[in-house]
């Protein structure tokens, strides 16, 4: 409450000198960005003293004092911050990929696909099927012939499949989470990355085919998906040997160079025009598994020691982006398609899990860790938008909506899964909230 | 191929090589340096590559602002009272005379250069001139402090010069924010604007009254990734207000600093967060400052070399006569300010902060001046700072010898 309180008397200050400033400056962006920090951070307290994860405190601020409800953010300012955003993104990104060693991508890899591919499947079945049938209830399919219908349900059921790598490493970082629910999560989380762009792909090539854009952006063709994906894994494997070299023979500064990583990694990857995410998934894993014992680990918690602040820059970022108002209106739309989606999230997991022969905690929780949603989904419909301006800016709409309701719901799921399946660490925030009274059993 | 990504990679290539290069050069030669991300920064920004563009540079314009303001905010968190209060007057007088000279002749000589050669005002002169003295007045603790763990000896010589590297970043940071309040170009839509003496107020005001309102907020926090948030947030609050009134935010962030680590429990943890960020901001800034650095369009070579020469002299004569009024000079020797050369981040701080400044004179002549003192003195500074401690050394087991053989004649 103190901290509230301070925070209350620091907005006060920043608005007794915003008539002194000069307005339209960039200034006036870093001075909301501090205050945006320290509101998350105070958020994110709060968050942790009712049982919830720390970034769902993080989002919650973010959407107080973002553009659309207080402003204290403006949108431009919400805008100029953009580059830290995905720089946050492209350190988190390198941070999963080192998180997976290569003996258990090969001991796990075969379960690990089993169970993303049921899911995967039953995801984007569910959806697809859901769109179609009840196409009535939705605003741009309402009076839309046959093709255009199956072309946009499609669209749609290939971003909607998209899970979250940010909030799954924000949760792991925050529980320090260890165990088979944990890894398995991770491990479909990261593997789904390539796949969805594999369905994104394809879904883009059939809705061409069936409605001719409108719009510009670039044709989809089967050498350009294969060049994102290949030279993803190509870019970032030789990026991940740059970086081991580097750990080899200098060795030092390690949080600073952690950063310069992400940034020339994400910028390289769009100078050649491939996945910026897998990028930096591929070279934190080629980081980690290729150099020597010990050099990758001082990596990774020099990253680790940097995680915090830039996950309450990104979570921050993220929630002052959600329109309140819009996810509002679209809420009897969204809600009923959150529930199949988590639905068929279960079944799929369930399904997998039985296939894969995995143990019952994967059985039994894994599928809380997929619920989540966040940037690379938003990314996907932007590509939408460009090539179908007039339908794509309503199913972008509809999917920034589903896409705040799962960002919220998704890590409170995900941290009842970790704190229920015993796997967070005695020290760590999820073991705190189960050592509560009553937090096991959800009482 | 793209021209664009061919380029990122000569720029990774090229960091790499100067990295590698410039960590043999510091393990050889005891160099202390941090041009290579400078050089970094230069490949990056629009006059190579253009990997920094101008929306690049604004959108991690927080970083830049908060690298500013951390570098006040660790400049700060010297004015430990507890630890300043143990040491004799002294020293505090041979300081303070040491930066008062050396601010004073330096803006004293740019003043009468610029005059000269640009043929300005005087009272437009005296602005880069004595933004030129605050750079001066800046003097680096990295090499001494190389030196002195190096040796392992913690003398009178490396307390004194420790004591003035924090009172000179004081001098620096104090003359260069009431420069920008003096030079503050008047807010538009206000009823009255605000005078220098008023915008100085509010620059400390913001310090005073943040610094309080930060100590209440971290309260007994101990967790370092949780302080980290914390003072980033704050800093960058407290920059980020300074800058958006056209201030300084390294007088407010320093305000902050020494309120912090003088009123707060966990001052341990507040040091440890403020040394581990330190560095990579430093980086940070020294890439941002050669991203921005543009050739300037004037006549650059001679101001520089005076601002050098000038700087050089104040230094190593101000040191000696504050040394002479104090009866110090048989402890510290008459060349110690030798060991103040280094420049170091605040000099890029107070630089940057200049360039990034609105209608301010000779903006980029000041800028180039900072980065090539910078980039000169850092080679030399750990050198520099070696031979006065090694000679302050030596003077001291002479002495001893001596007083030895005295006490052994005596019997």
């Amino acid at each position: 409450m103190r901290r509230l309180f301070i925070l209350v008397l620091l907005l006060g200050g920043t608005q007794l000198i915003l008539p002194l400033g000069a307005q339209g400056q960039g200034s006036q962006a870093l001075l909301s960005f501090g205050f945006l920090i320290l509101a998350a951070y105070t958020v994110g307290e709060l968050a942790t003293a009712v049982r919830l994860p720390k970034i769902v405190g993080y989002l919650v601020a973010g959407v107080i004092f973002g553009p659309h409800v207080l402003g204290t953010v403006t949108l431009e300012g919400a805008s100029q911050l953009a580059p830290v955003s995905q720089l946050a993104i492209a350190l988190i990104a390198f941070l999963a990929g080192a998180e997976l060693r290569w003996g258990e991508v090969r001991d796990r890899g075969p379960l690990l696909l089993k169970m993303m591919s049921a899911e995967l499947v039953c995801s984007f079945a569910a959806l697809f099927g859901l769109l179609y049938v009840f196409r009535g209830f939705v605003p741009f399919l309402a009076d839309a012939p046959e093709p255009q219908v199956i072309a946009f349900a499609l669209l749609f059921a290939a971003i909607a499949i998209v899970h979250s790598p940010a909030v799954t490493m924000a949760l792991l970082t925050e529980t320090r989470a260890r165990g088979p629910v944990t890894r398995t999560t991770l491990g479909i989380v990261l593997l789904s990355d390539v796949a969805v762009v594999v369905f994104f792909s394809a879904a883009l090539g059939i809705a061409r085919m069936l409605v001719p854009p409108t719009g510009g952006g670039a044709v989809v063709s089967v050498g350009m998906v294969v060049w994102e994906i290949g030279g993803a894994l190509l870019v970032g494997a030789l990026l991940g040997g740059v970086v081991a070299l580097y750990l080899r023979y200098v060795g030092k500064d390690l949080a600073f160079f952690a950063i310069l990583v992400a940034f020339f990694g994400q910028e390289i990857a769009r100078l050649a025009h491939v996945e910026v995410l897998l990028t930096l998934l591929t070279a934190g894993f080629v980081t980690e598994n290729v150099s020597r014992e010990g050099e990758g680990v001082e990596l990774l918690h020099a990253m680790e020691r940097s995680a915090a602040p830039v996950f309450v820059v990104f979570f921050a970022l993220s929630g002052a982006k959600i329109e309140v108002q819009q996810v509002a209106a679209l809420l009897p739309l969204v809600i009923p398609i959150a529930l199949v989606r988590a639905g068929a999230i279960w079944t799929g997991m369930r399904l997998g899990a039985r296939w894969a022969g995995a143990g019952e905690p994967e059985r039994k929780y894994a599928w809380m860790g997929l619920i989540s949603q966040a940037g690379v989904a938003i990314g996907l419909a932007s590509i939408v938008a460009e090539a179908y301006p007039e339908q794509g800016a309503v199913l972008g709409t509809l999917l920034l909506a589903l896409i705040a309701v799962n960002e919220t719901v998704g890590p409170i799921l995900f941290r009842r899964a970790i704190v229920a399946s015993g796997e967070a660490a005695p020290d760590g925030e999820g073991a705190k909230a189960a050592r509560a009274p009553g937090a096991a059993t959800g009482h | 191929m793209s021209s664009a990504l061919v380029l990122i990679l000569v720029v990774v290539g090229g960091y790499l090589a100067a990295h590698v290069a410039s960590d043999w050069l510091g393990r050889r030669f005891l160099v202390v340096s941090g041009a290579e991300y400078l050089l970094l920064g230069v490949l990056l920004g629009p006059q190579v590559s253009s990997v920094i563009g101008a929306d690049v540079f604004g959108g991690f314009a927080p970083f830049l602002t908060l690298a500013l303001g951390w570098v006040g905010v660790v400049v700060g968190a010297q004015f430990s009272l507890q630890e300043l209060v143990r040491l004799p007057a002294a020293p505090y007088r041979i300081a303070f005379l040491e930066a008062f000279l050396t601010l004073a002749a330096v803006s004293g000589a740019m003043t009468l250069v610029f005059t000269w050669m640009f043929r300005m005002e005087p009272a437009t002169a005296v602005v880069p001139a004595v933004a030129l003295g605050a750079v001066a007045t800046a003097s680096a603790p990295t090499g001494i402090g190389l030196v002195a763990r190096r040796l392992g000896w913690r003398g009178p010589v490396v307390k004194q010069l420790q004591l003035t590297t924090a009172i000179d970043a004081l001098m620096a940071i104090v003359a260069f924010s009431l420069l920008l309040t003096v030079n503050h170009a008047p807010p538009t839509g206000t009823v009255r604007p605000p005078t220098p003496t008023e915008w100085a107020v509010i620059s400390v005001g913001i310090g005073c009254v943040g610094g309080t309102l930060f100590h209440l907020f971290l309260g007994n926090e101990r967790k370092i990734d949780r302080l980290a948030i914390g003072l980033a947030g704050a800093t960058m609050l407290a920059s980020g207000g300074a800058a958006y009134l056209r201030l300084s935010p390294l007088l407010p962030t320093m305000l902050i600093g020494a309120i912090l680590v003088n009123t707060s429990g966990s001052r341990e943890e507040i040091r440890r967060v403020l040394a581990m960020v330190e560095r990579p901001l430093y980086f940070v800034l020294l890439i941002f400052a050669g991203a921005a650095w543009v050739p300037s369009t004037r006549a650059w070579l001679l101001p520089v070399l005076v601002f050098l020469v000038v700087r050089t002299g104040a230094k190593v004569g101000g040191g000696y006569l504050g040394a002479r009024f104090n009866d110090a000079l048989p402890t510290l020797g008459w060349g110690w300010g030798r060991a103040l050369l280094g420049q170091g981040g605040l000099a890029v701080a107070i630089g940057l902060n200049y360039l990034l400044q609105e209608e301010v004179p000779l903006a980029n002549l000041v800028f180039t001046a900072a980065l090539v003192s910078v980039i000169v003195m850092d080679v030399a500074s750990a050198r520099l700072a070696e031979s006065v401690v090694g000679s302050a050394r030596r003077r001291r087991a002479e002495l001893y010898v001596a007083a030895q053989s005295g006490r052994t004649e005596e019997a």
